[in-house]
């Protein structure tokens, strides 16, 4: 019953949202919340489930958003006639045509064949998306209009709430169905060949049918996140199948932690706000969106995840305590520091003779303000090097116990 | 009719051979050894057998079948089973997921992706049941990868047995475990091929000469005597095989 709880939140979350957060900027950024989810988690089932490293997942995302949009100008020309609510399908559908077909060869194997080839596909469809203009529109991409066809419910989607959700429900559906995949013999084996593919073949699975049935899935889902892509934006462009697109996912699901199903959507959240908000302060949010990756690899292998998954056996212990001054020690001289970096990072890339920081009038062309920043950062890493290993003490004093029962991996 | 038959195998890598022109025929319900000198080609013999390598010449023929072109997942459904020198298992997955996973194909399951694994209470007993059988009940949820070497060879031997294969390949199920532990690897191994046809490598003389019905030694990739254990301990070309040693049981 625990997860039928967990299901029921998770949809009145998704429906309360909009009504406590509701300016137009929040509605949007919602909804590409919804998109980044089944797209990042669809990605998962290659990667994380799957143990497939593909470099070309945008061109499911990206085939299924064209197909949708040009269904949608069917519609507004009547040639066909269906309600809108349905155009993720169509995404969806075609998504997993594209997959069907490029995994039929693709799947043989994992590992670097595998990554090669999709980063092949991938540069060819976004290329071949520039000279086959017709289907894909050139530069300038195709675009629609979501507001024709038969009203659902009297709704015809010209606002944007109506939109969410419909975001949401597609989105909802999806990561249900994502999530009972992983709970059925084709999903579990696909762990299984990601473990060991040659002992799966031994237990009388070919481990390339195993592959190919998730690369399917993974390219449906990605279709549905495209046709939501191009309900919500009603065009698409060869910057929706590129190989920076593909790379966003990669993204997404490698800081969310790819080893817990909830891992992509904490990525997927987390990326849509470092997108749509930094970007708004920073021209250079990209570079810290770079930083956090690399940061993420080398120190957190499972994701902001699994950082908090690592807190489980301190919580079950109730020593959440124990941790908290730590943390809090730690917590100011490092972000002191970070700030001191960003002040820095910022201040060399800024244009104007006076560069406005927290407040702070700091002048980029004089030393003193470099000298004051430098000597401020400097001194935050002094200190964390003093308290960071107050916190490693306090961390295995909150996480021993005599003879603690061996935990549970977090993993699916 | 036997259940498994070697015809004139031959397996080369480049200019060398490994397996020369070995026949063989392994009767149903019988415990079988397969010995020699290292580099002798017994890894090598399975993995010929198992699907794992093509034959470079010869065929092989399980329940008069030739299986020797089909790949290592459809002789396996056939029935046909193997454990791992190096144990080979799935190390991410709990220890009961491993063995779940290797009962779902000879249960029906398939590729299915419309089934609950949850709901399948057979299957689920079925797993249970097997995991008590090998001793690891008590450690069904832990990561298979983090067991204990012996217990991960137990586990190897449970993913093997789950398919309720009627023959069972075992390549050196013992090897670097303590002598009591193979003590009850050995127990173990006689409990759950009861009733099955079992080949097994094995470099311990003992174990060899306790468990086996008929023993093949095999020498330079070519077979030098294939009989009943007595015979094996007094034919002189083992013994020379074996440096002038006498298999000391």
């Amino acid at each position: 019953m625990g997860r039928l709880a967990i299901w029921i939140v998770f949809a009145v979350v998704l429906l309360v949202l909009p009504q406590i957060f509701d300016s137009v900027l929040s509605l949007s950024i919602f909804t590409q919340m919804t998109i980044a989810i089944v797209f990042a988690l669809s990605y998962n089932m290659l990667l994380g489930q799957g143990g497939m490293l593909s470099f070309g997942h945008a061109v499911y995302f990206g085939l299924g958003g064209f197909l949708a949009v040009h269904a949608m100008m069917m519609i507004e020309f009547e040639t066909i006639s269906f309600s809108i609510t349905l155009i993720p399908l169509v995404g969806g559908v075609f998504g997993l045509l594209a997959a069907l077909f490029i995994g039929s060869f693709s799947t043989h194997k994992a590992g670097t064949v595998f990554a090669m080839i999709s980063l092949g596909i991938g540069e060819l469809v976004a290329a071949s998306s520039l000279i086959l203009v017709s289907f894909f529109g050139g530069e300038a991409g195709v675009s629609g209009d979501r507001t024709y066809g038969p009203p659902f419910f009297g709704i015809d989607f010209a606002q944007d709430d109506h939109v969410y959700y419909l975001a949401a429900a597609w989105m909802f559906f999806a990561v249900l169905c994502m999530y009972l995949f992983t709970q059925t013999p084709a999903g579990r084996m696909a762990n299984a060949v990601r473990d060991n593919p040659e002992r799966a073949e031994f237990i009388g699975y070919s481990a390339r049918r195993v592959r190919f049935i998730s690369f399917a899935m993974a390219g449906f889902f990605a279709g549905i996140a495209g046709g939501i892509f191009a309900v919500n934006y009603e065009i698409l462009t060869e910057e929706n199948l590129n190989a920076a697109t593909s790379g966003r996912v990669l993204l997404m699901a490698y800081i969310g932690g790819l080893g817990f199903f909830i891992g992509p959507i904490v990525g997927a959240v987390v990326l849509t706000l470092i997108n749509s908000l930094l970007s708004n302060y920073t021209d250079l949010w990209m570079l810290y969106l770079g930083i956090l990756f690399v940061l993420t690899v080398m120190f957190l292998p499972r994701g902001l995840t699994g950082l908090l998954m690592m807190h489980r056996v301190a919580w079950q212990l109730g020593r959440m305590r124990l941790l908290l001054l730590p943390y809090t020690l730690t917590a100011i001289p490092g972000a002191v520091f970070v700030l001191g970096m960003i002040a820095m990072i910022e201040m060399s890339h800024a244009e104007e003779a006076e560069f406005v920081y927290l407040g702070l009038a700091l002048s980029p062309d004089g030393y003193g303000s470099w000298a004051l920043l430098f000597g401020v950062t400097a001194a935050a890493f002094f200190f964390l090097r003093r308290t960071l290993p107050r916190l490693r003490e306090a961390w295995s004093e909150a996480n021993t116990l005599p003879r603690l029962p061996r935990q549970e991996d977090g993993h699916p | 009719m036997s259940l498994l038959q070697l015809h004139n195998v031959c397996k080369s890598f480049g200019p060398t051979q490994i397996i020369r022109d070995v026949s063989l025929n392994i009767e149903q319900g019988e415990k079988h050894a397969i010995i020699g000198p290292n580099g002798a080609g017994k890894s090598t013999l399975f993995h010929l057998i198992s699907g794992r390598y093509k034959v470079s010449a010869g065929e092989i023929l399980f329940k008069g079948a030739p299986i020797h072109n089909l790949e290592p997942f459809e002789i396996t459904r056939r029935g046909l089973a193997r454990s791992f020198q190096v144990t080979n298992i799935f190390p991410l997955l709990s220890v009961f997921e491993n063995v779940r996973c290797a009962l779902l194909w000879s249960m029906g399951y398939q590729y299915s992706f419309w089934h609950l694994l949850s709901r399948q209470t057979a299957l689920n007993d079925r797993a249970e049941a097997l995991l008590e059988e090998i001793g690891l009940f008590e450690r069904r949820n832990i990561p298979a990868g983090e067991l204990a070497y012996a217990e991960q060879r137990a586990l190897e031997l449970g993913i093997t047995i789950a398919s309720g294969a009627e023959m069972i390949l075992l390549d050196e199920p013992v090897a670097g475990m303590s002598h009591s532990e193979a003590k009850n690897a050995v127990a173990l191994i006689r409990k759950v091929t009861e009733g099955r046809t079992l080949v097994m490598v094995e470099h311990d003389m003992n174990i060899v000469f306790d468990v086996a019905d008929r023993i093949t030694v095999l020498v330079y990739g070519e077979v030098i005597a294939s009989d009943v254990p007595e015979k094996i301990r007094g034919n002189p070309r083992v013994q020379e095989a074996y440096l002038g040693e006498t298999p000391h049981a």
